[in-house]
């Protein structure tokens, strides 16, 4: 698996294999220090070094050249002629995934919550694990470490549930997600070429299209494990079901979103500690939890927008729940209302998640806003806008059966029933997939 | 039974199941394709009995307003002009609409699509289970995704024209044409100056086209439609010399007949109004008319 792991990597670039590995041993022998010192003082230096080794790996290829650009625009704008040079620095791939993996595993370790892995090539293996390696999940040693310490004998059930998500994730990535990506390119490429339903569709299709290209990418992953014979959780769930913004960040990118609370938000006091404190810990861990996507400003903007809803979500909450009452509102009703409202407040944090500048997002906001101009048949591939949204409303239909049923899955899971499942699968990809060779979203991050 | 053992089994009932579905579900798709009023669909349906056919790129869609030619000629036309088709796809889509339908006295072909590549063959996919020739286009162009097409019927269906075959399942699509008028920004555009490239195998193609025509006793008419203002390409003249003395039938070349630019949609395609004066201008000049024998360069 190790072997299969680092080919699977050097196919994109042979050199940053070496990454990988120093950030293996670095970890590995820092863990096992860890577990060995008994003096608190210096258990505390080593995992300083651990973090400030993964930080900087981190910092150096994916945040060099944005600090650099960042400090040159502010001097400039205070009139002071500064010279910063940037360098042509590579991204690697899936390095944001593999440096959050490695860093929760010294935490852990040094929080004794994990015992130090002693086998190097089991821990390389746990950090170079193919199926998660360029877009996650991150799946923490806890999880990982104690699947890879067993024997893995072939199951025939595993297989046919792996391959059922896998199935599922191509439909999602090729069929949905693939083919709105150029209806929703054009839109925020020219937002000045289109009318405000227009690019009202745009948004409302982003929302999809990042869904299905990362939820997709994540149930090819999980399935692809599986088939192995590990078993990495889920990393989403049916999100856009949300009744508030804690819930949805409890069903988007669950294994990030989880990482940024038992290593940021806990760590930086959490809830406790007052009113003031906690707006502080939920805005910070926000606003690095969107720097973590990329290296650009509109990915804090996007963070910060999550954090100022899950403070505004805080206060207004109680509130909301006693109009409802006094004015006897039915739960279902109610319900519906708050998917809408935490579904549209989204879309509007996805503007600035998918705009190239803050002028794109304001040219895309404004655009919405001139709604004088609205003629649905200046709206250019009608057929194609008509046929994604069927997609997008079979998927809302097949996950609102599941939402509903309180089920984990839409599809039966008698064997039998996975293969029709599968077949269709393959039939949907085959009717309505797009071909063009289209990166995952998240490869980028 | 071992775990290996029914894994087997199941993963030939799943590409069996797969195969069979897709063979049954595309053989029911197929068969809403070729009752469609879509160009292409009525082609290899058969039956259609147009006196003049015309062939082209989309400035071939555009020029050429069918509705407008039965008006102007009181014979049925037929455009089968697509944009970005060449006059490689052009050759295979006019072999197989003589092999299925009653021939045409006059095939009018606009020849500035003679630097369009094969783009198209891609789209063309969907009919290539009714035609070899578009088949073979179209494994030439995609070698990969062709033989992908041969094992799963459902992938050539995936496609731009399967969806407007969709769309004109009852009403004919022979009243393309664009409406609006040339905004003021292209208007306002300078600095044209461009150049056709004819690429030699659409050259070749062009030439075996007004053989297989003249075999058959249909009249060619090979036609530069009119550009707007910025939009006429300085080599003009020279191409349409070079072609004309290729396929030994003179161009008309309308290049800059037209100069109001209300007649434009963009600086290459008319509208509807342009259209409607360009084809008044060939009714003039007797381009509709039949000529015997046809006029040599």
């Amino acid at each position: 698996m190790l072997a299969a792991s680092v080919i699977f990597y050097a196919w994109w670039d042979w050199r940053f294999v070496f990454l990988l590995f120093f950030s293996s041993i670095v970890d590995y022998s820092l863990g096992i220090l860890l577990e060995n010192e008994h003096d608190d003082a210096k258990r505390k230096r080593l995992i300083v070094i651990s973090i400030a080794v993964n930080l900087g790996v981190l910092g150096f290829f994916k945040y060099f050249n944005f600090f650099v650009g960042s400090a040159a625009q502010i001097s400039n704008s205070l009139g002071l002629r500064a010279n910063y040079d940037t360098l042509k620095i590579i991204l690697p791939v899936g390095i944001s995934f593999y440096v959050f993996k490695t860093m929760s595993y010294t935490i852990d370790v040094y929080r004794r919550t994990e015992k130090a892995e002693r086998n190097l090539l089991r821990f390389t293996t746990f950090v170079v694990f193919f199926p998660e390696l360029v877009a996650g999940p991150i799946v923490r040693a806890s999880r990982m470490l104690p699947q890879l310490r067993r024997d893995h004998a072939f199951s025939f059930e595993r297989m046919v549930s792996g391959l059922t998500l896998i199935a599922s994730g191509y439909v999602r990535k090729v069929a949905i997600a693939d083919s709105i990506a150029p209806l929703v390119d054009i839109r925020f490429a020219h937002p000045e070429a289109h009318n405000a339903l227009s690019l009202l569709l745009g948004v409302y299709l982003y929302a999809f299209q990042i869904y299905c290209d990362f939820s997709g990418y994540s149930s090819i992953a999980i399935g692809l494990a599986r088939v192995f014979g590990f078993d990495f959780g889920i990393n989403f769930d049916r999100p856009y079901f949300s009744r508030s913004f804690s819930e949805f960040w409890s069903r988007w990118h669950i294994s990030l979103s989880s990482w940024l609370r038992d290593y940021l938000y806990i760590p930086l006091g959490g809830n406790r500690g007052g009113t003031l404190l906690m707006i502080r810990n939920l805005m910070l861990t926000m606003l690095l939890g969107g720097l973590w996507h990329g290296a650009s400003w509109t990915f804090v903007a996007w963070g910060g927008l999550h954090g100022a809803y899950l403070v505004l979500q805080r206060f207004i909450a109680p509130t909301y729940q006693r109009v409802i009452r006094a004015l006897r509102i039915p739960a279902f009703a109610s319900n519906a209302f708050l998917i809408l409202l935490v579904f549209h407040l989204t879309c509007l944090g996805w503007i600035f998640f998918r705009a190239s500048s803050f002028a794109n997002a304001w040219q895309m906001l404004t655009g919405m806003a001139s709604i004088h101009a609205v003629h649905l048949a200046d709206i250019d591939n009608r057929g194609r806008i008509l046929k994604c949204l069927v997609m997008v409303g079979v998927l809302l239909l097949f996950e609102a059966a599941a939402f509903l049923s309180k089920r984990e899955e839409a599809v039966e899971t008698s064997p039998m029933m996975r293969l029709a499942f599968i077949a269709a699968c393959v039939w949907v990809v085959l009717i309505f997939g797009s071909f063009s060779g289209n990166n995952f979203i998240y490869f980028q991050f | 039974m071992s775990d290996a053992r029914r894994a087997v089994i199941w993963i030939l009932a799943l590409v069996t199941v797969t195969i069979a579905g897709d063979h049954l579900l595309a053989w029911g798709l197929e068969q809403v394709l070729v009752r469609s009023q879509f160009r292409y669909s009525r082609l290899y349906r058969g039956g259609n009995n147009a006196e003049i056919l015309v062939l082209g790129d989309s400035r071939g869609v555009h020029s050429f307003y069918a509705p407008a030619i039965e008006e102007l000629t009181g014979v049925r036309a037929l455009n089968l002009s697509y944009n970005s088709m060449s006059p490689r796809i052009a050759e295979a889509i006019l072999l197989d609409y003589l092999e299925r339908n009653r021939a045409p006295k006059i095939v009018i072909i606009e020849v500035t699509c003679m630097h369009v590549t094969g783009t198209l063959t891609s789209e063309l996919r969907t009919y290539a289970s009714l035609s070899p020739r578009l088949a073979a286009l179209y494994a030439e162009q995609h070698p990969v995704a062709a033989r992908a097409a041969r094992l799963f019927r459902l992938f050539p269906l995936n496609s731009e024209f399967f969806l407007e075959a969709l769309h004109y399942m009852r009403r004919s699509d022979q009243d393309w044409i664009h409406h609006d008028v040339m905004p003021a920004s292209l208007r306002a555009q300078r600095g044209g100056g461009w150049n056709i490239q004819p690429r030699p195998e659409n050259v070749d193609a062009l030439v075996r086209i007004v053989r297989v025509l003249r075999e058959r006793g249909i009249e060619p008419r090979l036609i530069i439609a009119p550009y707007g203002g910025e939009g006429v390409p300085v080599n003009l003249e020279l191409v349409a010399d070079v072609i004309g003395s290729r396929t030994g039938v003179r161009v008309s070349n309308y290049g800059g007949a037209i100069a109001d630019l209300d007649d434009f949609a963009d600086h290459v395609h008319l509208n509807e109004r342009g259209s409607r004066v360009f084809l008044s201008l060939m009714q003039r000049d007797g381009v509709f008319g039949m000529t015997q024998p046809p006029p040599r360069f």
